[in-house]
């Protein structure tokens, strides 16, 4: 047995601080705060501080650019009344598939659940791409339009802030759903029970007793739809640059290939600004009903609508979502992939493979293939350790400032992806000590880290805190130290968050363009840098083939996701 | 300083959370073999004052030491982590880890210091065998029975032959019948393993039951300190005479004294009480009678006091009476034997009581006799 040395203090401070030294934590506080600080908090600095600065010394010129052009201001305002429309079709659309499939007797539960909450794992580009090749000018319903009303213009034109607007409804959306229904899930069934024993039908109960308590949850469902819509750099990209409509995030990619870095600087300061006063308006308008302590952890059986005659129509609607919202933009993706080209009658002789062969011949898409696997695995794996000692320290470690460090990692959540690539490239292109890693691929790494940090750490802080204390003080009362305690007992129990965490992070980065195409040099293009370029320079055929072939990883890894969730709960169920 | 050769020695411990005064110097120590316990309500003190012989908690002063070796010193700074400490620990959710099967889980304490994989299995089936659960060790704790995971708990407590048990309200969370078979189960245990134990509950019986020695706390301090029956017959405090066992008030005046007896007046009759050797010097007095100390008859002397019986119930071993004397409620056990009907009148007398200072609060000391 090892005896630890006495600590040769009086002060019974300097006494904790030695013990902190002494089993390990304080080493591992430093070395987290210094990854924080590279990682998050430097970056970010960078960006507000430059944001002032011109030519050297400290100005508003920046803001005044932004806002007497214009042509930026008008793109702030384009973001925001965008978002705020897009997002609430996104709350329509999952709040009520939320109620459908949890509260209904709709048959197939399962699966339409899975096929409905699809879009969560598709690429926007990807839909935005899906949806010029099925209504754009030569899309596959204005060709049907045509054929059925005669030659001339279709009278929609996907190019605008409409279409924009839909497609952003569209993909976003499951984050309600998923939000609401695992509110749903979680409703403490008694409280439906004694409103139905006061004699209260079962209609009548889901709005006036289910629908106040899960409020909160399609709130907060509708701020990540916000936060998501505003962040999004694809679908205003593809729908919106040729119409010249621009949001904030287009108009910061144009000015950095300008370049116009300080006006790009200035633009995701205010950015970020437009992100916060949302979130605190959404915020505002849950009024604080978040508090209300009804929904409890634990899953059970609710009731249950049953539809009756409803049910062909409840069941055909939901199909018809699906088939609209998921199955005709990849319906049309793949359709486009083996096309001669975009546009092309659908005959024998216009289907080929070349696009496929091409993108097998092009060193850059190859690259960009590898550079995404690995940045994805790269980032997801360091995010999960980092992230899961971090919240170690703050939640069972009580390491006084490792608080601080998990909100710190928080903020990025909070900041749309372009100011993390603006962030990024005043980070990183000269800085005053190290490398300048602008230009190299570990740029994007730290991008990736920065961007979702915050998922790990929500993820790893859910998971601790739901282990009991006790599991980590009866393996230090029966002999192991600190770190011997994580490792043995911590870290293993961890696992499953850690999973989970894992497969989140990867394939959100793995489908990130946001920030990606701010930052790419060329040998360090993803995946979604090469499909935006190809789509963009009029290559479709590449770009939808590409895309093709990346949405089987990006599903398989999906459903691995979903199986492993559902398997954890299972035995969560068996052992509580 | 002293060093006592107790199992456990704690002395002049104080713990500060913020404003709340947890431990309010706290002395005790417990001899080797000695099952001693810490009883009092939640809040009182008594786990944080377990927490910190454990090591998982630092106290802000005072001592401890464990087998005459210094644990914690305020004074030199001394604070060895709860796995230098050599202990053993059961805690109130048995924290068994549910990723190790039971042979894992009670095999832990030696693998972290390093002992031979095969002294490790045959240390294990030693201890299944003494939780009589020889056979079970590759079971998963998920597989395992609450009362199961409260042996699997203990034998990993037990495995490394610590220098003390520590056990933290390890049956309050097994059902009613089990916790009366654990209870037993644990002493005959303890017995067998020869080891001191610094056991905390908030449940009286667990503490009359199995302990040698009990240490009442409330409030960060400890009230009284004694063998289970003094506790219990002759409370030191208010506050322990009512958290231990069910008591009456019954507010009464002297009405005579002699030869060790003295008889009170507690409106609408006389009670008599062997006298206490101190009285209390105040006029208003409260006698506390325990329900099984109250005796009811038919009849009885004329100036015994008379009350009726409001409620019966049958508790499987007697009755519990509700009586009214004069505008109060009582409570009065029996044996089967002593039956009246609801309704009828009958006389008191009391086997024992304890005079109380009718003004003074929770805190202060009773007059046993």
């Amino acid at each position: 047995m090892t005896t630890s040395p006495t600590a040769p203090f009086e002060n019974p401070r300097a006494a904790r601080v030695w013990r902190l030294f002494g089993d390990g934590r304080m080493v591992l506080m430093i070395a987290l705060a210094l990854f924080v600080f590279l990682t998050v908090l430097y970056p970010l600095f960078q960006v507000v501080w430059r944001s002032f600065i011109v030519e050297g010394s400290l100005s508003l010129a920046n803001y005044e650019a932004v806002f007497l052009r214009a042509s930026n201001f008008v793109a702030v305002w384009n973001s925001l009344w965008v978002s705020v429309i897009a997002t609430a079709i996104s709350v329509v659309i999952g709040t009520l598939g939320a109620f459908v499939v949890m509260r209904t007797d709709i048959p197939w539960k399962g699966a339409l659940s899975l096929l409905f909450v699809l879009p969560f794992a598709i690429p926007p580009l990807f839909s935005a791409m899906g949806w010029v090749q099925l209504a754009g000018p030569v899309g596959l319903i204005s060709q049907g339009w045509r054929a059925m009303f005669g030659p001339g213009p279709v009278p929609w034109n996907i190019y605008s802030a409409t279409g924009i607007i839909f497609v952003l409804g569209v993909s976003n959306y499951p984050l309600v759903f998923l939000t609401v229904a695992g509110a749903l899930q979680r409703v403490d069934p008694t409280l439906e029970e004694a409103a139905r024993t006061a004699g209260v039908g079962t209609g009548r109960i889901m709005r006036d007793i289910t629908l106040p308590l899960v409020k909160p949850a399609i709130y907060g469902g509708g701020l990540l739809a916000f936060v998501s819509s505003i962040d999004n750099f694809g679908i205003p990209a593809v729908l919106g640059m040729r119409a010249q409509f621009y949001v904030l995030t287009t108009r910061i990619y144009e000015a950095l290939t300008v370049p116009n870095m300080p006006l790009a600087t200035a633009m995701s300061v205010l950015l970020v600004g437009v992100a916060l006063v949302a979130m605190v308006g959404f915020r505002r308008a849950e009024g604080g009903r978040s508090q209300y302590a009804v929904i409890g952890g634990k899953s059970t059986t609710p009731g249950i609508i049953k539809l009756g005659r409803a049910k062909p129509w409840v069941v055909a609607a939901i199909v018809l979502t699906i088939l609209i919202v998921v199955v005709a933009p990849l319906f049309a993706l793949v359709l486009t992939s083996f096309l001669r080209f975009w546009g092309a009658p659908l005959t024998w002789e216009f289907l080929t493979t070349r696009h496929y062969e091409a993108i097998f011949n092009t060193p850059a898409a190859r690259r960009g293939i590898l550079n995404s696997l690995l940045l994805a695995a790269g980032a997801a794996t360091i995010l999960v350790f980092t992230t899961a000692l971090i919240s170690w320290l703050n939640i069972k470690g009580r390491v006084r400032g490792a608080g601080t460090l998990d909100a710190i990692g928080l903020i990025p959540f909070a900041l749309p992806g372009s100011v993390i690539g603006v962030a990024m490239i005043l980070a990183w292109s000269n800085p005053p000590v190290g490398p300048a890693l602008y230009g190299t691929i570990w740029i994007l790494l730290l991008a990736y880290i920065m961007r979702y940090m915050a998922f790990g750490l929500q993820t790893s802080r859910a998971t601790l805190t739901q282990i009991h204390d006790s599991l980590e003080e009866a393996a230090m009362a029966s002999g192991a130290s600190r770190m011997r305690t994580v490792r043995d007992i911590t870290l293993p129990l961890l696992r499953p968050g850690l999973v989970a965490g894992w497969i989140l992070i990867y394939i959100s980065a793995f489908n990130e363009l946001t920030v990606s195409v701010l930052i790419w040099t060329s040998g360090s293009e993803t995946i979604g840098v090469w499909i935006f370029l190809m789509q963009d320079s009029g290559f479709t055929g590449r770009a939808a083939a590409l895309a093709v072939l990346t949405l089987p990883v990006i599903l398989i890894l999906y459903l691995l996701m979903r199986w492993y969730a559902r398997l954890e709960e299972r035995r969560q169920k068996r052992q509580g | 300083m002293n060093s006592s050769s107790g199992a456990v020695t704690v002395q002049g411990l104080a713990k500060q959370f913020g404003a709340l005064r947890a431990i309010d110097t706290v002395d005790f120590s417990i001899a080797q073999g000695e099952f001693f316990t810490l009883l009092g309500p939640s809040g009182c003190g008594k786990t944080t004052t377990l927490r910190c012989v454990a090591g998982l908690e630092s106290a802000d002063t005072g001592r401890i030491e464990i087998d005459g070796k210094p644990v914690f010193d305020s004074a030199t700074g001394l604070d060895l982590p709860a796995n230098e400490r050599a202990i053993g620990m059961v805690f109130q959710s048995y924290a068994v880890w549910p990723h190790m099967n039971v042979a894992e889980n009670i095999g832990y304490p030696l693998k972290v210091r390093g002992v031979a994989g095969t002294q490790i299995a045959a240390r294990v089936e030693e201890v299944l065998k003494l939780l009589d659960m020889a056979g079970l060790g590759g079971r998963m704790p998920s597989q395992l029975s609450g009362g199961q995971q409260q042996r699997v708990a203990l034998g990993r407590a037990l495995a490394i032959e610590p220098r003390v048990l520590l056990l933290d309200e390890p049956l309050s969370n097994l059902d009613a019948k089990l916790r009366e078979l654990m209870r037993a189960e644990l002493k005959l245990i303890q017995r067998r393993a020869g080891l001191p134990i610094l056991y905390v509950t908030h449940d009286q019986v667990e503490a009359l039951s199995m302990s040698d020695r009990i240490a009442v706390m409330s409030a960060g301090r400890i009230h009284h300190l004694a063998a289970p029956e003094e506790i219990y017959d002759r409370p030191a405090t208010r506050f322990v005479l009512d958290f231990v066992g069910a008591v009456n008030y019954l507010p009464c005046t002297v009405a005579g004294h002699e030869g060790g007896r003295m008889r009170l007046d507690v409106g609408g009759g006389t009670l008599e009480i062997a006298a206490p050797e101190r009285l209390p010097a105040a006029a208003d007095l409260t006698v506390a009678i325990r329900p099984e100390d109250l005796e009811l008859a038919a009849t009885g002397a004329d100036d015994a006091p008379r009350a009726r019986i409001t409620l019966r119930g049958f508790v499987g071993e007697g009755f519990e009476y509700r009586l009214e004397l004069g505008g109060q409620s009582l409570r009065a056990r029996t044996e089967k034997t002593v039956v009246f009907e609801e309704g009828a009148e009958v006389v008191l007398t009391a086997r024992r009581g304890v005079l109380v200072d009718a003004a003074a609060g929770l805190d202060s000391a009773v007059a046993a006799a």
